[in-house]
């Protein structure tokens, strides 16, 4: 117990203290690695715990990066306000799009999501006066203490934080252990008294809103928002973090989080080709760590 | 104003069969693309990312062989013949290699693992070819117009229309009238069945994931002469040929073809009518039909 509560007493510090040993280049990889991980989780909801693989599922993201750039830009909202707005926003969609998808399984919710990630994509791409279209939108503008990008790392981090604790709540209360039993089996927990298509509805817009929490703190850490965040190709970001940090584990999306943004802003770095060799390495992962990274770790301790 | 004008464009039989034709040329290499996505999906439930990026190996590998032996009908054929071979060894070899070891594991690993080579060949193309656009000229004997009930047309798209339906017939044959082509349809209703007839359910995964891809890259080496080629070419084939694997059913090979040439009229009038609402269109078809008809027009219910 003093152990643990020590190693977590020294994970606090670093990071806290991590912004102040690195380049603003470094911050911003932190940033990019809180968001992601937390936009993971969300995702992981679906997946892992609901069973439910939405191959569309940067729809959510990219609607939540939009809205808060909308709202700054065309109605005159102040950073903070639509941050917490765009979530609201996203779980709306969430809740659309996942009254639709619930009543289907496997391929075709997955295809269904896909279908929506790219209605919204081409509508985006099209309504030039209001999204920019092909530009995207810049120059969102923050103030205060989060202007500067040590100060937005700090907000980032509590509010990662913050919906990791919620998420963490959430999939070891009743809800949760509902959600993993209809994922088991659908016809026992219906059986059971569990009304499966609620508690999967319900998941959509809980994922929905956090990967729209997630999509409106990238906005701001960028400045912009670009059409391509909503493109199908940007959905296989929180698949890849998830399998690559394991599915079956709540904090292993964060950790695939991390080695995902360290592996291509170090490709990135290195060589103009750097998706030939994600996707070799994505390959790999795939067929030589199947229950990613935290199912290696979990397998040494035993 | 536009819009009005455009319908008026419709009173005129010329444009209308000018319009008809173009959009038949475009649905038959749409079906060989979507034929191919959907067979691999019929028989092993993998959704291949990749199905786009192996189109447009196919064309690149077109491209240099014309490049090479000249502007000769001959050596364009050869080309294109030359694009479905290594397509098809191509995508046994990506079977064997990759596939054939993750069949039992969860459907998100296939698709990481053919999303990456989406990655890969979306940068090797750019290596070995450059980033520029690239375009192949008609073969000099189908260049020129033909004029059928006075409306002119290219012979070029004449001799596609010729060769998708001749394309239709052979895989008709090829599926429903050979005994390789009754096993496919078994694996598509039942493998672990067709296993334990003693058939060799492993090889034919792997051909018909060579014969998938193959398809790609014949139609993506017969579309040289009517597509720009360049490294984004695979995202907007991809997306056409998921569209038409929707609307017709997945796994269903009619349905590909009553699929494609829909879409194929769809994008001719749709253009024509009005263009900014035509790349909406289908995925809000693609949209409607998942939610109401999952199945699509000719599959078969789960």
């Amino acid at each position: 117990m003093i152990r643990q509560v020590i190693a977590a007493l020294i994970c606090l510090a670093v990071v806290l203290a991590a912004p102040f040993a690195v380049s603003d280049f470094w911050v911003f990889i932190f940033i990019e690695m809180l968001v992601f991980g937390l936009y993971a989780v969300s995702f992981n909801l679906l997946l892992g715990y609901g069973g439910m693989l939405a191959f569309g599922y940067a729809v959510f993201f990219g609607i939540g990066a939009y809205a808060c750039a909308i709202l700054i830009k065309r109605f005159g909202f102040d950073a903070l306000s639509a941050t917490l707005l765009a979530p609201l926003v996203t779980a709306v969609a969430g809740a659309i799009i996942g009254y639709f998808c619930v009543g289907l399984t496997g391929t075709y919710l997955g295809m269904l999501t896909f279908a929506f990630q790219m209605l919204v994509y081409t509508v985006v791409l099209k309504s030039y006066d209001f999204t920019g279209g092909d530009d995207g939108l810049s120059g969102l503008k923050i103030s205060g203490f989060a202007a500067a990008p040590r100060g937005f790392y700090y907000v980032t981090l509590a509010v990662v934080a913050l919906s990791l604790v919620v998420l963490w709540r959430l999939v070891h209360s009743p809800f949760g252990l509902a959600l993993r039993a209809q994922r088991g089996n659908a016809p026992r927990s219906l059986a059971l008294g569990i009304n499966v298509s609620l508690h999967r509805w319900a998941t959509f817009v809980i994922a929905a809103f956090f990967a729209g929490l997630a999509g409106a703190l990238f906005a701001l850490a960028n400045h912009s928002v670009f059409p391509g965040w909503l493109n199908w190709t940007a959905s296989a970001t929180p698949i890849m973090m998830t399998i690559l940090g394991g599915m079956h584990s709540f904090i292993g999306p964060v950790v695939g989080s991390i080695i995902y943004v360290l592996m291509q802003s170090w490709l990135t770095g290195q060589t103009e080709y750097w998706a030939l060799f994600l996707g070799i390495a994505i390959i790999l992962l795939v067929m030589l760590l199947p229950n990613g990274v935290m199912g290696l770790w979990r397998n040494s301790q035993t | 104003m536009a819009f009005l004008s455009a319908f008026e464009l419709l009173n005129d039989p010329v444009v209308v069969i000018r319009q008809l034709m173009a959009g038949l040329a475009n649905g038959m290499l749409l079906f060989l693309v979507a034929a191919g996505l959907s067979l691999i999906f019929g028989v092993s439930r993998i959704i291949n990312f990749a199905h786009g990026a192996v189109f447009m190996l196919g064309a690149y590998i077109a491209l240099t062989i014309v490049n090479a032996a000249g502007q000769s009908t001959g050596a364009f054929f050869l080309a294109v013949l030359i694009s479905t071979g290594f397509t098809f060894l191509f995508g046994m070899a990506f079977e064997v290699l990759c596939l054939r070891r993750i069949y039992r594991s969860p459907q998100t690993f296939q698709l990481l693992v053919t999303f990456g080579l989406v990655l890969i060949l979306g940068d090797a193309v750019k290596l070995v070819w450059g980033p520029e656009e690239n375009s192949v000229g008609v073969p000099p004997d189908l260049e020129g117009i033909v004029r059928p009930f006075g409306v002119s047309f290219p012979v070029y798209r004449l001799m596609l229309i010729g060769v998708g339906i001749a394309m239709c017939a052979a895989l008709w044959i090829l599926l429903y009238r050979s005994r390789w082509g009754m096993l496919v349809r078994a694996a598509t209703a039942d493998r672990q069945m067709l296993q334990a007839l003693g058939i060799d359910v492993r090889r034919l995964f792997t051909v018909v994931f060579g014969l998938g891809t193959g398809l790609a890259g014949f139609a993506g080496g017969l579309a040289t002469p009517v597509m720009s080629i360049g490294p984004a070419l695979h995202a907007q084939v991809l997306i056409d040929a998921f569209v038409v694997v929707v609307i017709g059913g997945m796994g269903s090979i009619p349905g590909a073809l009553v699929g494609a040439l829909l879409v194929g009229q769809a994008n001719a009038f749709g253009t024509l009518i009005y263009p900014s609402l035509s790349i909406i269109f289908p995925f809000l078809v693609m949209t409607v039909l998942l939610i109401v008809r999952p199945r699509g027009l000719l599959g078969k219910p789960e």
